[in-house]
């Protein structure tokens, strides 16, 4: 108890040093938490757009679909699959879709597309596209008007469209035939991430199950939104045993990318507060390095009146980590603010905006840390000051009392 | 019965480039309850000679046993634990420990020997008041004169109640009312507890009070005289 009092007063002997290597200690950790936040909120959206927009968190389909998107590769009896799959412990919504490679051509242009054939009512629940699009830009398929389309703003400008537009798509039908049909541009959307945007248009299953002569009952992809997506591993391998004929895949098979960003975030995050840690520790050895040198005739005397090693090293100890932990907590703080503030109002880069979106990520993104991180930081901090206090402490050892008291 | 045995102790310095040879062959014994000052000039070795008894320093050759034990041999480590327990320390420019207050610097020799919290307490009380210092318990060092400091040092030495005292010049930076103070209640807490009180100093007064004065000169005793015991004292 003594030692703690005697250590933390320590710290407060020289107010400007500490006050120094506190204020280096916590500016570290502002700058170090809070690009961390940035970046993992970034990610966090990135993760949650791709769920929210392109893959929910399981999917389903006939085991060949993904070879070569075949018309003819479907799942069969979708309906009771869907009632059976809802049922599942925790699913939230399931949706099913139909997915066509086509040709989508207007006066000025020919592109390239996927037709996602939607039934609105389910789809929504799963997905939450029809956000994406504004009052100005339409709507999802609000009104029954037959060969509807929904297109994101960036196709509709390299197809040079509007609402109301129209535009042929074509594309080989369930008995291999070319075929092709009008559609009527109803919404236009935008995501954050113009490739998508540009490859991908929505109409409704029923139009283009009669088009492409897809039998009823049959879809190419069942969708499905779970009420954590940490569940998806588990009930994908649940839902692949009921439908041994189909191939259920989670988001991390289907996106391996999601993954990727999933983990590399917490790499990053690590390896960023460890770089940033070690150089304070740097910084605090040679503080405490100065304190050695400062206070020799008093470790001496402490040595001299019977205050043993352990526990000079002890002290020393306690010193730096309070000193770090002081340091820590001010920078943790300010950091907590930080973090909240701009996960509320986010940071807009918008002059990126275009490079952003090309590589899926939003222009404004909302700094996120998970509460944990800030005890990570703690303990990677106590560690720190553990690893910074060792030579100092090492150097008090080696210090022999009577030199030590003779000193000036 | 003889609480220190010094036996033909020398100590040779090699760090500086002549050798310097600041104890040579000195044969001491000290008994319980000794008011002892050694005296003489800068140089001479009086404080060499202190912390070889006091175990900051080893011997070059010779033995320093208390208690019939020889505590050259012991190891670093060890030596501290033996000075924890056998000796108070004062020292010439007080060392107090200058974040606690003059209770706390007391109470902290107690706490490395783990002694009971209550007892400690007022043993603590009991040191300070008796050197006078009951009402500046709560004192940081910054906020007491040297003398006060210098008491509290004494106090501190003595909280614990070891075999002896070592007190290196203790009244070297102390005006002439404090020296009088600080001895008068040593002289007082060596009756009362029975502790041996060993001084290096240059002061007259010191040497006054002391009831044995050994003088040394280049590192060897020129002269070891007991005063006469006056009666009705130790």
């Amino acid at each position: 108890m003594m030692l703690l009092k005697i250590a933390w007063r320590n710290i407060w002997r020289s107010k400007t040093r500490s006050a120094v290597v506190i204020f280096a200690v916590a500016s570290g950790l502002v700058g170090g938490l809070f690009a961390s936040a940035w970046m993992n909120g970034m990610a966090k959206q990135r993760v949650a757009n791709t769920f929210s927009l392109e893959t929910a968190h399981i999917q389903l389909h006939h085991p060949e679909f993904a070879d070569n998107f075949d018309v003819k590769h479907t799942i069969t009896l979708t309906d009771k699959k869907l009632q059976e799959i809802l049922k599942v412990e925790g699913v939230q919504a399931v949706t099913s879709r139909l997915k066509i490679q086509a040709m989508a051509a207007t006066a000025n242009k020919n592109m390239g597309v996927t037709i996602v054939g939607v039934n609105p009512e389910t789809e929504i629940e799963v997905f939450g596209l029809y956000k994406k699009i504004d009052s100005a830009n339409g709507d999802f398929f609000t009104s029954k008007k037959k060969n509807a389309i929904v297109i994101s703003k960036a196709l509709a400008k390299e197809l040079k469209v509007k609402l109301k537009s129209k535009i042929i798509l074509t594309f080989q039908d369930y008995n291999g035939e070319i075929t092709g049909a009008a559609f009527k541009v109803i919404g236009m959307f935008k995501t954050d991430n113009s490739p998508w945007d540009k490859m991908h248009v929505f109409v409704r299953d029923n139009d283009l199950r009669k088009v492409v002569e897809i039998p009823d009952g049959q879809s190419h992809e069942i969708d499905i939104l779970l009420n954590d997506y940490e569940q998806a591993g588990v009930i994908s391998a649940d839902l692949q045993n009921r439908y041994p004929e189909l191939l259920s895949e989670d988001w991390s098979m289907i996106q391996p990318y999601l993954s990727f960003i999933t983990e590399y975030m917490d790499i990053y995050m690590g390896v960023f507060m460890i770089i940033i840690l070690a150089a304070l520790g740097f910084g605090i050895v040679n503080t405490m390095l100065m304190v050695i040198l400062e206070r020799t005739k008093e470790l001496g005397m402490l040595m001299g009146i019977g205050m043993n090693k352990k526990r000079i090293f002890f002290m020393i100890m306690l010193e730096t980590i309070f000193l770090a932990l002081v340091g820590a907590l001010v920078g943790e703080i300010i950091s907590m603010f930080l973090i909240e503030y701009y996960g509320k109002v986010g940071i807009n880069i918008s002059s990126l905006a275009e490079g952003m979106e090309s590589v899926g990520y939003s222009a404004i993104s909302y700094p996120m840390l998970e509460p944990y991180r800030y005890l990570q930081i703690t303990i990677l901090v106590i560690l720190t000051g553990i690893l910074a206090s060792i030579y100092p402490a090492f150097k008090a050892l080696k210090l022999n009392p009577a030199d030590a008291i003779r000193t000036l | 019965m003889s609480v220190i045995k010094i036996k033909n102790i020398t100590k040779t310095f090699t760090e500086t480039e002549v050798p310097v040879h600041a104890v040579n062959g000195i044969d001491l014994t000290f008994e319980k309850g000794e008011f002892a000052a050694i005296v003489g000039p800068s140089g001479s070795g009086k404080t060499t000679l202190l912390n070889m008894i006091g175990g900051l320093e080893k011997p070059t050759s010779g033995s320093v046993e208390v208690h019939g034990k020889d505590i050259s041999e012991l190891s670093s480590s060890k030596l501290i634990d033996f000075r924890l327990h056998n000796i108070g320390f004062v020292f010439q420019a007080y060392n107090l420990i200058p974040v606690l207050t003059a209770k706390e610097n007391v109470e902290f020799i107690m706490q490395l020997q783990n002694w009971d919290k209550t007892k400690m307490k007022e043993r603590t009380i009991t040191i300070l008041e008796s050197v006078g210092l009951g009402n500046r318990v709560n004192s940081k060092p910054n906020q007491l004169s040297g003398g006060q400091q210098q008491r509290v040092a004494v106090a501190r030495a003595l909280a614990s109640k070891p075999q002896f005292i070592l007190a290196d010049e203790p009244t070297a930076n102390l005006d002439s009312k404090s020296t009088t103070q600080l001895l008068d209640i040593m002289e007082k807490l060596n009756k009362e507890e029975k502790i041996t009180f060993i001084f290096s100093t240059h002061d007259q007064r010191v040497v006054d009070k002391a009831r044995r004065v050994i003088k040394i000169d280049d590192g060897k005793v020129v002269s070891d005289v007991v005063k006469k015991v006056e009666s009705g004292s130790f």
